[in-house]
Parts: structure tokens; C-alpha cells; sequence
């Protein structure tokens, strides 16, 4: 930029400039650098290399479903004909090149605290996005709250990661947290399954388990980022106070006391603790986010941590 | 049980607005502050433990308002200073004489005797007991109370704060028996009195006042007392040439060692005379300034030690009088021609002579004086008084008697002011009337054969006949003559008759002013104006400080401005060695104990400031979370 550039500019509004340095240079400069990594860490694999559930014309073995009429006979397993007498077609586990879905929670409790969990979302989806780009996934990045608030449509290459900023710079939090019926919508308007990361603080009203278990019985694979603001847990209040929920209005009436505030850690800790438990037994992959940890230092440990990259 | 403090209907108004403030704190107190949060169902599991003490809660908060009223209720009581009866009743009454002389303006003790005794006083008053009352008095040549009979502190302070020393003597008898006045009927009654023990003779006063019941107690003032004064002053003009005048002053040293001293005198402000002196121990040295020139209207002389150092009371090293004021006497002749009247009248440059002869109109003006020369012209009004000089038979006020030869004055009035000074004894006359006096009239001088020279007054007119024509006998041969025309002219027109060049301060001082207006206006030499009252013409003034005055009295072309001067000319004030102890009627009196400091009236006071306080600091604290 020119000087003279400087003075034709017009004043950028506090919002705007929060947004630019969200990805700035730096930003774009750390993620070159995570790309590298995770090329350097996964090197002599090649593109559509990751395995798909998908059942389809692949080579090896997965699995035996019933014939129906137009199948091709090529894949009738005539050596199960012959012993039981079925007709059943052999089914091959279809490698192709992965769809990754990063879903962003854009409600209200996403934007308090001074938007820092939403940030460190939003900078995580991108940095993720990146690496995806780099490695020619199809990348489709998608805003939520109590429905699908935004849809950047489905893309793939490196270059397109200026588009992956620019969705995620006009995302605005706001709404009352329905992850349950958000993700519904989005199933069913992305028919290719694939890999779908959620961003979330997972304050969600009708439970945290919706959102995740509709993903799960999509055939998606859901991979849970939780942002995770360790202020909430013991929030500088005393004495008589009234509280209300910044998403849904609700209010408490109550007397902080320093017993109190141990008991809404305790409380916050046993949710986060549910939270892990759940994803655990359903063997979803999840990942706790530090809003205060710098966002490469975590994109790095989703790596060491697997399930992203394959 | 008696409430001597706040009156009911003042503490009801204040527990009314103090319990409204307590409510709204406690109202303030009750709003909660809304708090956002990201999840308030993480609270749930919080919350269901608040709600098991929220009873406890609540009540914890309305005990906690009526322990606060329960404490203004009793902060109030507090106000309302509830005593025993019997505490009351077992309080001193003090009436607290504290002299305001001129001695008390001594600065022996810094910075002055009277401030000394303000600052013993409030001792005095701040260790008074909680049922003690006291009552300011200030004892100068009237005596002043300043306050009520109190115990409050902020009513008697201002009262001494006002103290004040003036230019006169304290009047003792009077102040002793304003406190018995005062004290009477009242239990444990006390008189203190504070001074430096200059209270004049005390054992005549114990002669005048019983003290009854009431206790004496003395607190001395000052340490020492080195001082000369100018105990006399005064100045007056000559009879025969009133452009002169003289002075008469005295000079004391009250002190038990010789002084060398430095008199000066001024004359309408500069001076005029500068002179050293030595002055024996406690001598009194008069001095006469004859044929005084330089001045012509005011006169002040100052003392100081001749080394240059102050005494210990300023306040009687400076005097000050005013010369007597020259008027122009207008005087009419009504003569076919006298040589040897008009001759005498020349004497006097301040004459102001109008010559008409008999049966000749008389002019309208205003006259002091008509001199009729063996006539007997009808005067106006306008002529105050008249001197008949060998009068014809009627027409005149005094009837005469057999006609005289050969006679001369056998007896006559030496103390006249008309007569005084003069060598009548051999005066030789050739013929003459004697004169008859009427009711009222007086003879001043008389041969053996009948009165020749009387004096009386007609219709408010003053006058004065000789039964002879001077010229018929060697009286205007005489210097005689001249004296006795120009003591004629002189004492009709009042001039030099009981002038006073300066008033004494105490003293009731009754200033010549028009006997037309009641009232006149005195401004005292520090400018503040008084209304006094005007009596018989005169204006009628108790002054207490030294300095030249003026006096405004009527309007318009009756407005009179005269000026007069005061001294303080007290030699028992000037002698202001201080005494330690005070004795009445052989009785000593008692000595002063000053206790300490009472706080127990003022506790109430500290109580609410301090439970004000911790009520603030609660409610800060409170709402800054520190204490929940």
C-alpha cells in the first residue's frame, strides 16, 4: 500500500479490524507452516489416499449384501452361491478423495468473553481448512446455531483458503444453541459423507449428545473441537446477583459465595467430564480447545492426537 | 429520667430522614445485579443448594435492617442526651465575670491579658461536669452577659470569643451583683472572676455586696505590670486672646522603679513639642504647656520609655483632647456713641459688632448678644440676650429703684463668671439708679445703697443691667472695663462655661447637642455609628474607648457636627501590677480548678459519627463484594 493509498482509505470500523488480524500474515504464515508439518509427519501418501467408509469399487474386501436386480454379476460371489445357495455381491471399501465438513457453533455463548472462543474456533476451522486444501480434500465450511446460519460451498486446492477466511470473517455469533436440529439440516443437504469436525462449546440447551449422535447416525464422522474458556468456570462474581443465560434469557437469583464458585467449577468440570465420557464410549474423536493456547500449538496436538489426518 | 438534649419534635424529624436513608440503603441493598452468563444451566446444580438457605437468607437480611433501625433508635436516644434527674440537679451554676477593663489590654502575658483570660476560660468551660451550667459575662463599666446559662460548648464559645478589653475601669460592685442576680435561687452557685485583680477598691465594694450563698473563686490574669501614663489631660484658650491656649497634662510612672520617659505632643496631627523626663518611682509629674501655638484643633500627647521600648498597656500612652471651638459672636449696639464700649469691643477679634443708633430700625439677623447704651429699644426675637447699660425707666426688664450719687461696689458676686478677676472695690460713680430685682433675678454687685448690677432672664432671653452709665464714673478708666463687657459677651454666649476638652470612657458623658432633636447620632473613633438619646440638650453616652468622636445630630439647617475627644485618665486602671489573689469583705477568694476536658457530653456526637461511619463502610463493602 502506497501512502497515498493510506489517506484514500476509509476508517476501518473496530469489528472489521478485529477480523483482518484474526488471519493476518502471521496467521497465514503459521499455517504454511502447519501444512509443511503435516506433510513432512504423513509424506508418501498420496491424494485420495485416506479410506472411506463408503462401499463401493475398491479392492479389498468389506463386506457381502444381497443381489438386487441391476447389480453387476461381475461382483456376485459365486463361491458363496454355491455353498449356501444366496446370491450376494461382494462389497470393496471405495478409496477416494475425503470430504471434510468443518461446522462452526456461531451461537451467543460462542461470543462470551470477548469472542474468544469463537475466534480460536474460527482460527482453528481455518487453519484445519488449510491443511485439508493442502492435501485436495473437498473442504466445506458451515455455520450453526439453532439452524444453518451459513454454507460456504464445497471446494478444493490450496488457493482457495482466501475464500475459507473470507466466510469465516463475515460469520456473526448470535441465536440460542441447537446443535440437534442445526445438524439435521445439514445432513440432509450434504449427502457425501466424510469427515465432519465441530467447533462448539457444546452450551447446547437440549444436551450435547444431539448434535454429535445426529452426525453419528448420518454415517458422518464426527470429530468434536470443544472450546473451552477456563474463566466460565469460575467467574468473578460475589454476593447477591442476578444471573441470566446470554442465549436464552433465563435468570437464577442467587448469592455468590466463594463455596459457590467451587461448586460451579466442580459443575463446569463434571459437564466437560460428561462431554469427554460420552465421546469416549461413542469413539468419537475428542479434542478440548484452550481458548488461551495459541491455535498452531493445538492444530498440532489435533495432529499428534489422529483422526484428522489418516 | 430527663431529656435535656434535642427538643422531640427536632428528633423526630431526624429519626425520620436517618430511618428513610436506612431503608433505601436497605432497598439498594436487596436489587441484584444481572450477570450474564454463557450457560446458566450449569448453575442448576449451584442454584439447588442456594435455594435450601434462601430462608436463611432472607431473614439473615431483615435482621439485618432491624438491627440497623434498632441502632438509629438508639443513636437517636443518645441525641436526645438523656441525664438522672438527679445528675441535674446536682450542677454547678457558674457566672463567669470576666473583666474587660483597660488594664485587661496589658501585654505582659502574649498576646494580651485578655486573650490570656479567653483562652482560661474555655479551659475553664471545657472541663465544666456534664450537669454544670455557666454564663459570660463581660465586667467593664457596664456588665455585658454574652450568653445564656448553658453547658453547650458551641453556645459559650462564641460568647468568648467576643470578649473584648475597652478603655475603662471594671466596675466590680456591678458585675458582683449582676451574678448574684442572676444566680439567685440556683443551687450550687459560683461567681468566678477573671482579671488581673485592677478592680479598684475592693474592700469598699465587699461594703455593697453580699454574695450570699454563692462562691467567690478568682482566676488570676498576667505576670507583671511596667508602665507609665498619661493619667490627665486637657487644654483650654485664654479669656482675653482665645487664638492662645494651654495645656495641662500629667505624667505617672506606676512602677516601684524610676523611668526615664519621652513625651510627645501633637497638634492636629504633627508634632509640636518633644520632651525627655525622669519620673521617680510611682511619681505623678504634672506639666503646663503656656501659650500653646501650632495647634488649632485637635491635641494628642503620647509617653513612651525614653529608651524607646513599650510598656506593658498601650491604651494609656496616648491621650488625646479637642481645643474649645471659636465661634464669632454677632453683638448689637444700640448707642448714640460710646467711645469707650466700642474701644473694649475691639479687645476681642472674634466680635463681630453691628452699631444702630436709638429708635432706628433694627436689623432681622440673628444676634448673641444686644447691647443697649442708656436706651431701651423693644428687641426681637431674634435677639438671644441683652446688656443694659444704665437703662431709662421703661421698656426694660428690671424696674429701678431711688436714684444714687456718689456710690460704688460694696459687695458684689467675685465668682461670677462676669465679675471674676475684676478690681471693683474703688470704683468711683458719680450717679446712677440702683435696680429692683424681680423673682429669679440675681444681684451681682450692689452698693450700700441698692443692687447696680443684675442678672436674670425674660421670656427664655438672659440679661444683664448696670443701674449707671459707665462713663459717669472711672470704671471705663479701668481694665476692669473691658473684662467686664467682653465676661458679659462671653457668658451669654457660652463660650469656654463648662467646656470639656476631653470626656473620661466609663463615665456617662452628656455631649452639648440641639435641644430641638431627641436623638443624635456619635460615631466612635473606630467609625461604628450610635443612636443615643438627647436630653435636655444633651447628648447622653456611656463611651468606652479612648479617641476622638464626632456628634450628627438634627437635619437640614439645624444639623450640628461637633467633635469631642476621650481619655482613659485612670491612674488606678494605669497601675497594672497584677494580684494573685482577690479578698472580699477579709474573704479570700477561691482558687479556680480546671478540669479536664469533659467528653461525655460531647460522646453522643462521636457515637454517631463512628456508627454513620461503619454503616458506610458496610454498605461500601457490600456492594464491592468484600464482605459476601
Amino acid at each position: 500500500m502506497g501512502l497515498l493509498d493510506l489517506f484514500r482509505s476509509e476508517p476501518v470500523p473496530r469489528a472489521k479490524r478485529r477480523e483482518r488480524a484474526l488471519f493476518d500474515d502471521e496467521f497465514q504464515r503459521k499455517l504454511e507452516m502447519l501444512a509443511l508439518v503435516s506433510r513432512r509427519v504423513f509424506a508418501g501418501r498420496l491424494r485420495a489416499e485416506r479410506r472411506s467408509k463408503k462401499k463401493g469399487s475398491g479392492i479389498e474386501f468389506a463386506d457381502h449384501r444381497d443381489y438386487v436386480a441391476g447389480d453387476d454379476f461381475r461382483s456376485v460371489d459365486w463361491n458363496v452361491y454355491q455353498r449356501f445357495g444366496k446370491l450376494l455381491v461382494r462389497l470393496y471399501e471405495e478409496e477416494e478423495d475425503l470430504s471434510i465438513y468443518l461446522i462452526v457453533d456461531c451461537s451467543s455463548s460462542m461470543a462470551f468473553g470477548e469472542h474468544k472462543k469463537f475466534d480460536q474456533a474460527r482460527r482453528l476451522c481455518a487453519a484445519l481448512a488449510y491443511v485439508g486444501l493442502a492435501n485436495l480434500d473437498r473442504v466445506t465450511v458451515v455455520g450453526v446455531s439453532s439452524k444453518v446460519i451459513s454454507r460456504m460451498p464445497t471446494t478444493r486446492g490450496k488457493g482457495r483458503i482466501f475464500k475459507v477466511f473470507e466466510f469465516l470473517s463475515e460469520l456473526e455469533p448470535g441465536g440460542v444453541t441447537d446443535l440437534g436440529t442445526a445438524l439435521q439440516t445439514f445432513v440432509a443437504q450434504h449427502k457425501r459423507r466424510g469427515l465432519a469436525v465441530l467447533f462448539s462449546d457444546l452450551y447446547d440447551p437440549a444436551g450435547f449428545e444431539a448434535g454429535i449422535n445426529v452426525l453419528r447416525f448420518a454415517k458422518f464422522e464426527p470429530y468434536v473441537v470443544e472450546l473451552v474458556d477456563p474463566a466460565e468456570a469460575r467467574p468473578s462474581l460475589k454476593g447477591d446477583v442476578r444471573i441470566y443465560d446470554c442465549e436464552t434469557g433465563e435468570e437464577r437469583e442467587l448469592t455468590v459465595t466463594d463455596g459457590m464458585l467451587d461448586k460451579m467449577e466442580r459443575a463446569v468440570n463434571d459437564y466437560r467430564a460428561s462431554i469427554q465420557r460420552f465421546c469416549a464410549q461413542k469413539q468419537v474423536p475428542y479434542f478440548p480447545a484452550d481458548v488461551n493456547t495459541p491455535f498452531d500449538e493445538l492444530v498440532l496436538r489435533v495432529f499428534r492426537r489422529g483422526g484428522f489426518l489418516r | 429520667m430527663t431529656l435535656s438534649g434535642l427538643p422531640l419534635t427536632q428528633l423526630l424529624m431526624i429519626a425520620g430522614g436517618a430511618a428513610s436513608v436506612t431503608v433505601l440503603l436497605y432497598i439498594l441493598k436487596l436489587r441484584r445485579r444481572a450477570v450474564p452468563v454463557p450457560f446458566a444451566r450449569i448453575w442448576d446444580a449451584v442454584f439447588r443448594d442456594q435455594k435450601a438457605t434462601e430462608l436463611f437468607s432472607k431473614l439473615r437480611r431483615l435482621l439485618s435492617l432491624l438491627f440497623q433501625l434498632a441502632l438509629l433508635a438508639l443513636l437517636i436516644f443518645a441525641l436526645a442526651d438523656p441525664k438522672p434527674k438527679q445528675s441535674l440537679l446536682e450542677g454547678r451554676h457558674l457566672v463567669i465575670l470576666v473583666d474587660g477593663s483597660a488594664s485587661m489590654k496589658a501585654v505582659d502575658v502574649k498576646p494580651s491579658r485578655i486573650d490570656s483570660a479567653k483562652a482560661e476560660v474555655k479551659k475553664l468551660v471545657r472541663g465544666l461536669g456534664s450537669a454544670d451550667r455557666a454564663l459570660i459575662v463581660q465586667m467593664g463599666a457596664l456588665s455585658s452577659p454574652l450568653s445564656t446559662m448553658s453547658s453547650d460548648v458551641t453556645e459559650l464559645d462564641p460568647a468568648i470569643d467576643s470578649l473584648s478589653a475597652s478603655d475603662t475601669r471594671a466596675d466590680l460592685e456591678r458585675g458582683l451583683s449582676f451574678a448574684i442576680d442572676s444566680l439567685r435561687g440556683l443551687p450550687k452557685a459560683e461567681v468566678v472572676v477573671v482579671s488581673d485583680g485592677v478592680l479598684g477598691d475592693v474592700a469598699e465594694i465587699a461594703r455593697h455586696v453580699d454574695l450570699g450563698k454563692a462562691q467567690l473563686r478568682f482566676l488570676p490574669i498576667g505576670k507583671s505590670g511596667t508602665n507609665v501614663a498619661i493619667s490627665e489631660f486637657s487644654v483650654r484658650r485664654y479669656p482675653l486672646d482665645k487664638s492662645r491656649s494651654e495645656v495641662m497634662l500629667e505624667v505617672a510612672n506606676t512602677n516601684d522603679r524610676p523611668a526615664q520617659v519621652e513625651l510627645t505632643l501633637l497638634g492636629d496631627g504633627t508634632i509640636i513639642d518633644v520632651s525627655r523626663f525622669a519620673l521617680g518611682p510611682n511619681e505623678r509629674l504634672p506639666r503646663y504647656y503656656q501659650d500653646l501655638a501650632g495647634a488649632s484643633r485637635t491635641l494628642e500627647a503620647k509617653v513612651r520609655f525614653a529608651d524607646g521600648h513599650a510598656d506593658d498597656l498601650p491604651a494609656d500612652d496616648h491621650a488625646y483632647a479637642l481645643m474649645p471651638e471659636r465661634h464669632r459672636a454677632r453683638v448689637l449696639v444700640i448707642s448714640k456713641g460710646n467711645t469707650y464700649l466700642e474701644a473694649a469691643l475691639l479687645l476681642d477679634e472674634y466680635l463681630d459688632v453691628t452699631t444702630v443708633l436709638p429708635g432706628k430700625p433694627l436689623p432681622s439677623e440673628h444676634f448673641d448678644v444686644a447691647i443697649l447704651d442708656g436706651v431701651a429699644d423693644v428687641l426681637p426675637d431674634t435677639v438671644a440676650a441683652a446688656l443694659y447699660l444704665n437703662p431709662p425707666e421703661g421698656g426694660v426688664p428690671v424696674k429701678l429703684g431711688a436714684r444714687l450719687s456718689d456710690f460704688g461696689f460694696d459687695t458684689w458676686e467675685k465668682k461670677s463668671p462676669v465679675l471674676r478677676f475684676l478690681a471693683l472695690a474703688d470704683v468711683q460713680v458719680e450717679s446712677g439708679r440702683a435696680l429692683t430685682p424681680a423673682a429669679g433675678d440675681r444681684v451681682l454687685g450692689a452698693s450700700d445703697q441698692g443692687p447696680i448690677l443684675l442678672s436674670g432672664a425674660r421670656s427664655g432671653h438672659p440679661f444683664l443691667a448696670l443701674g449707671f452709665d459707665p462713663r459717669s464714673s472711672d470704671l471705663v478708666l479701668r481694665v476692669a472695663w473691658p473684662l467686664f463687657v467682653l465676661n458679659a459677651i462671653n457668658g451669654f454666649v457660652e463660650e469656654d462655661t463648662g467646656y470639656v476638652s476631653s470626656f473620661r470612657t466609663g463615665d456617662v458623658w452628656r455631649i452639648p447637642a440641639p435641644s430641638s432633636v431627641d436623638s443624635a447620632t456619635v460615631i466612635d473613633p473606630r467609625g461604628v455609628q450610635h443612636v443615643v438619646p438627647v436630653k435636655e440638650g444633651r447628648a447622653v453616652y456611656l463611651g468606652e474607648e479612648a479617641g476622638f468622636y464626632k456628634l450628627r445630630a438634627g437635619s437640614g439647617s439645624d444639623a450640628v457636627n461637633s467633635e469631642f475627644a476621650a481619655n482613659l485618665s485612670d491612674l488606678a486602671e494605669s497601675r497594672i501590677t497584677p494580684l494573685k489573689e482577690l479578698a472580699l469583705a477579709g474573704q479570700k477568694a477561691a482558687a479556680v480548678s480546671i478540669g479536664a476536658p469533659s467528653s461525655k457530653r460531647e460522646l453522643w456526637v462521636y457515637l454517631l459519627l463512628a456508627v454513620l461511619g461503619l454503616s458506610v463502610l458496610e454498605w461500601i463493602s457490600y456492594h464491592r463484594r468484600v464482605t459476601v
